[in-house]
């Protein structure tokens, strides 16, 4: 393989990682604090995905649409998905995983309860808003609208870098950053590094242990709204099942980080976005999906306190 | 004492109960199932099986509205005759579809079969029906192997088959000039084979190849594939649900090389999903445009439908034809329908019709089109050949 | 409205409660004739047509799936919910590529049966045999036992070790590649499956068919609750020894457990191993009676009905986790108008059972309690009603 080749294959995985790294983040912070995997953490990134697709429908955005319209729209969209999957996220902590903790349920219970939402919330996208409101809804596949139109926007060699590839990874770094700052600066994240540390201990110290919950969740899910404005800005389609596979890689690039470590889902993610890309241009691609699953099973064995290894409770220097 | 009072109580009204029911057995016999009222010979139940519903519906429904309207029409010419189409939705999934035949199989009502829609499907639901002697004929089920590997009595299909399709396919890559073209299957026990059979065709005009799978919404890889080999074409073997995001994906990422399909992109759905960027992509069909066919075929169909006629259409309603006019010569049990089949020659408003000892139609009947994408609609553009 | 529902449920299980207590009670004997009679009335079912209880049967209209298959497919997946019982419900291990076993079975019936599969012909080759030489069919239902079983033991000696949710993302990923491999490689016939999977032998019956048939599928019902009932049987009788005591050991508290010198991870591996022999001889039978298998078949979606089998059922309890198996593949089709609302259901029941009744619908006993102790834990630390909220 040549330079460019490589080149053109990392851009493609960090592009791809990085979409994982934000969803990685939802997944590693309610471990983090909770210890629980939350399944259903990948309908919360579909749920965004159609957000987005339902501000582009009622603004009657079409890829011919004006520049002046079409800022609208990404601005538009970018809040809705951000609302929408954070709203979900709550909900989903509300009430299937409160019940639960108030019955000091063992991890397996959790971990069925997760799979439910997750069922729940794909066949409503898939089936059950069809039976109300016709199409879009339903198993096909549905197409978004291109709101920012492919343009190279500078070249390394041979290698064309586009502003999609830019936009993406530059944004998915920014929100790391932010998320980064927030838990490790401000009062708020005290607390939530204070729960993930010692739930108890925290809430002798007069912590909210629910408020705190659900800080979390409101902030992955948050992340995950912003990885599903990415991800239509580079795919451009909705699909009922799009967040399963997604979901996935995602929560393997958060193991692979170090689960409940924040650098780590980023790590993670990119690292597994480039390895899949790899994979896929090496093989062909349809091995591509078993990178991510292989990856996992090794790092469970192997390490599975990840590469970064440390956790969302520990101090950090 | 009192327990067994209410145990004794209780097992003497279940016995009562048993034998009342007694009286009263389910009527699984012949009346009612036999098909719409004793009368007459001209009278039976055919099955449709395909993709009814799901990301591939585009590409089956229409074939589906084609036989229905050769049913409403027959019955509207013969009105002595009682003729049922039963529609059953596999999504064109082969583990759907294998229930959904053995139900079909063991119903003595059902005389024959137009279906499997899709390859996969067939292939399985063909040793099913050949067990329990049921006619099938595909209206679109491609797959070359289906006749040509593993032959069954009951097996027949109104197109032609992919080993044609492919090197038709390959005539009109080498046609266009194409000097460097990038094959792309998805997998599947059709897009497999037709895949292999243009590449084979084409020799050294393939520049590389890559594997796509179902449901599959994330191109990057192949598409990144596609750069780094710039061909001046890419064909895709696959479906209309993973085509339309593929070839989306394709010309967002600025390749501007020429898009050729087989016959299972043809759908109302695929240019939708693949946007405004895919103007001019070609799609192959072993099926010929509804406006070519004899007769009002295409006024009817708008007539009743309210919209053109799609993939098969025609084809559809040739197969439905076919039933009905066994039917109609009172072949009205599956023995006399599979005769009638194996020997029917006949014409259709597609083709002449007469089935070779595998099931397939004459070679030099076959059509192959190509259909192009304009205005967001697939339109004829020219007739090709497999010489 | 819910402790209306809690209320409601409480009378529901102290009259199962009082059913059993009384079953206790009843001489063996007894037993032993009740029994006999409820197994010769399931091998009666096909045939049930006396109204109004024939109103079970799914075929009822034209529309209906055949009753002998609806039979069979809840028999084979009861089969399974057996295996993955043992699995989640009395060692507590959560298995989400459940699915992986029911392939591996399916397809070595498929790969070593079929007389056109790639792998029957590469022996072929090999030994110079006959051009329609495949593996005889009452070999192939052992081997599909000892295949599944070695791959049971490979997947655990690994992974066993991790804690609870790890080891359901594990065998999770385990599931999805055996999907993807069968699906890619040439060797299990990639996508397009395996077809020509013989049927068991038998005698021709009256209609000069083959005993085994398409369309009398109501015998391969038989022959799958024939295997049900001989699984049914073994599994008690481990869960009655020692082996099961040590199962219950590991679920309740492992580390207790090991201190108290269970080995700890030899049981779980056997509780893996016997699991997946479990799922594949269910996997067998399936290949058996429909003749064509495809990977596509067993996806990750068929895992998850298993799990819900079992814990909606009540895991730990082979009769709760049977139950699961009935009412999760009999609903569906007896009520086909309700069919595409399957998986919408699935999801809710599984929230549903696991906020409200953890312990599943048939529980067992001591899982019940176990989850009640739990529950009263935060309260009882806090020194009364809970202080967080």
């Amino acid at each position: 393989m040549d330079l460019n080749s490589l080149l053109d294959h990392t851009v493609d995985g960090l592009t791809k990682g990085s979409i994982y790294a934000l969803v990685a983040l939802g997944y590693t912070l309610v471990y983090g604090v909770l210890k629980l995997i939350n399944f259903a953490h990948s309908e919360v990134f579909m749920v965004g995905i159609w957000s987005v697709l339902g501000v582009y429908t009622a603004l009657g955005i079409t890829g011919a649409s004006g520049f002046g319209a079409l800022a609208v729209a990404l601005v538009l969209g970018s809040v809705a998905a951000v609302l929408a999957s954070a709203g979900t996220a709550l909900a989903i902590e509300r009430i299937a995983y409160r019940p639960l903790r108030k019955k000091n349920a063992p991890a397996l219970i959790y971990l069925i309860t997760s799979i439910g939402c997750s069922l729940v919330l794909v066949e409503t996208f898939g089936f059950v808003l069809r039976q109300f409101f016709g199409p879009p809804f339903g198993r096909a596949l549905v197409s978004i609208p291109t709101v920012i139109s492919y343009d190279t926007l500078f070249t390394i060699g041979d290698v064309k870098i586009s502003n999609i590839q830019v936009i993406i990874i530059v944004s998915a770094l920014v929100m790391m950053i932010a998320l980064d700052q927030f838990v490790n600066r401000s009062r708020l994240g005290r607390g939530v590094r204070a729960v993930a540390q010692d739930p108890d201990t925290a809430a002798l110290m007069g912590v909210n242990k629910d408020r705190i919950i659900m800080l979390v969740f409101v902030l992955g899910g948050a992340m995950a709204g912003v990885a599903a404005l990415l991800h239509t800005l580079r795919f451009g389609a909705a699909k009922f099942d799009i967040g399963f596979l997604i979901g996935v890689k995602a929560f393997t690039a958060a193991v692979l980080g170090g689960i409940g470590n924040l650098r780590g889902a980023l790590v993670g993610g990119l690292l597994l976005g480039v390895a899949e890309t790899f994979s896929s241009s090496l093989i062909s691609s349809n091995w591509e999906d078993v990178t991510a699953f292989v990856v996992l099973i090794i790092i469970l064995m192997f390490r599975p306190t990840g590469l970064l290894g440390e956790s969302l409770g520990k101090a950090r220097a | 004492m009192r327990r067994n009072t209410r145990l004794g109580l209780g097992a003497a009204a279940i016995s009562i109960a048993l034998a009342v029911s007694a009286c009263g057995t389910t009527d699984d016999g012949d009346d009612d199932k036999a098909g719409g009222g004793g009368g007459g010979d001209c009278s039976g139940t055919i099955g449709l099986m395909g993709a009814l519903s799901g990301s591939n519906a585009s590409v089956v429904t229409p074939s589906r509205d084609g036989a229905k309207l050769a049913v409403k029409q027959f019955l509207a010419e013969n009105e002595d005759c009682d003729i049922t189409l039963t529609e059953f939705d596999t999504e064109g999934d082969p583990a759907k579809a294998t229930p959904l035949a053995n139900q079909i199989a063991t119903n003595e009502d059902f005389i024959g079969i137009i279906g499997g829609a899709f390859s996969g499907e067939t292939r399985a639901m063909k040793p099913i029906f050949q067990e329990a002697g049921v006619v099938m004929i595909s209206q679109s089920a491609t797959a070359t192997d289906l006749t040509q590997v593993d032959q069954v009595d009951v097996f027949h299909r109104v197109v032609g088959y992919d080993d044609v399709q492919g090197a038709a396919i390959a005539n009109y890559l080498e046609g266009s000039g194409a000097t460097k073209v990038f094959v792309v299957d998805d997998s599947t026990t059709y897009g497999e084979p037709l895949a292999t059979k243009v590449k084979s065709d084409l020799g050294d005009l393939v520049v590389d190849s890559d594997k796509t799978q179902e449901g599959q919404t994330d191109f990057a890889a192949v598409v990144s594939k596609i750069e780094s080999a710039a061909p001046d074409a890419v064909f895709y073997a696959g479906y209309a649900a993973e085509a339309g995001p593929f070839l989306k994906q394709l010309r967002d990422a600025g390749v501007e090389a020429e898009f050729v399909g087989g016959d299972g992109l043809y759908g109302s759905d695929f240019p939708t999903a693949a946007g405004p960027n895919s103007e001019g992509a070609v799609v192959t069909c072993p099926c010929l445009p509804a406006d070519q066919a004899e007769g009002n075929f295409a006024e009817d169909f708008e007539a009743e439908y309210g919209t053109a006629p799609g993939a098969y259409a025609a084809e559809g309603y040739d197969a439905a034809n076919i039933f009905l006019q066994g039917f109609k010569e009172g072949n009205n049990t599956r023995e006399k329908m599979l005769d009638w089949v194996n020997n029917y020659t006949g014409s259709g408003i597609t083709k002449d019709y007469e089935f070779d000892e595998n099931g397939d139609v004459a070679l030099d009947k076959v059509v192959i089109w190509a259909y192009e994408i304009k205005d967001g609609a697939l339109t004829p553009k020219e007739e090709l050949s497999a010489e | 409205m819910i402790d209306r529902l809690r209320d409601l449920d409480d009378r529901r299980v102290a009259f199962a409660g009082g059913i059993r207590n009384k079953w206790d009670d009843v001489p063996k004997p007894v037993k032993a004739v009740v029994v006999v009679a409820l197994v010769a009335l399931l091998f009666y079912l096909p045939f049930l047509n006396i109204l109004p209880f024939a109103q079970i049967r799914t075929d009822l209209d034209s529309g209906g799936s055949d009753w002998g298959g609806v039979l069979f497919t809840i028999t084979i997946f009861a089969i399974i919910a057996v295996g993955l019982n043992v699995v989640i419900g009395l060692c507590g291990l959560l298995d989400l590529g459940y699915v992986g076993f029911f392939a591996l079975g399916a397809y070595t019936m498929a790969l070593f049966g079929s007389p056109t599969s790639p792998v029957t012909e590469y022996i072929r080759n090999r030994f110079d045999l006959s051009d329609t030489w495949a593996v005889t069919w009452a070999a192939l239902i052992p081997l599909a036992m000892v295949l599944t079983m070695v791959s049971g033991v490979i997947l655990g000696a690994p992974t066993l070790r991790l804690r609870g949710d790890y080891l359901a993302l594990v065998t999770m990923g385990f599931g999805e590649i055996i999907r993807i491999v069968a699906r890619n490689s040439e060797w299990t016939g990639g996508p397009q499956g395996v077809s020509s999977i013989p049927k068991p032998p038998g005698p021709m019956d009256s209609n000069g068919r083959e005993f085994f048939n398409v369309l009398d599928v109501y015998r391969f019902y038989w022959l799958a609750l024939v295997f049900l009932i001989i699984l049914i049987f073994a599994v008690r009788r481990l869960e009655h020894s020692r082996v099961g005591r040590a199962w219950m050991a590991i679920r309740e508290d492992e580390d207790a457990a090991a201190i108290m010198g269970v080995p700890t991870f030899t049981f779980k591996l056997w509780a893996f191993a016997i699991g997946a022999a479990l799922g594949g001889v269910s996997g067998a039978l399936f290949a058996s009676r429909q003749g064509f298998i495809d990977p596509g078949t067993f996806d990750l979606q068929l895992s998850f009905l298993f799990v819900a089998m079992v814990v909606i059922g009540g895991s730990g309890n082979m009769a709760g986790a049977i139950v699961g198996a009935f009412l999760l593949t009999y609903l569906p089709e007896r009520f086909r108008e309700i069919e595409e609302w399957r998986n919408v259901a699935f999801g809710i029941a599984l929230v549903t059972v696991m906020i409200l009744r953890p312990q599943g619908l048939v529980p067992n006993r001591r899982r019940a309690r176990e989850l009640k102790d739990r529950a009263a834990e935060p309260v009882e630390a806090a020194g009364g009603e809970g202080s967080f909220s």
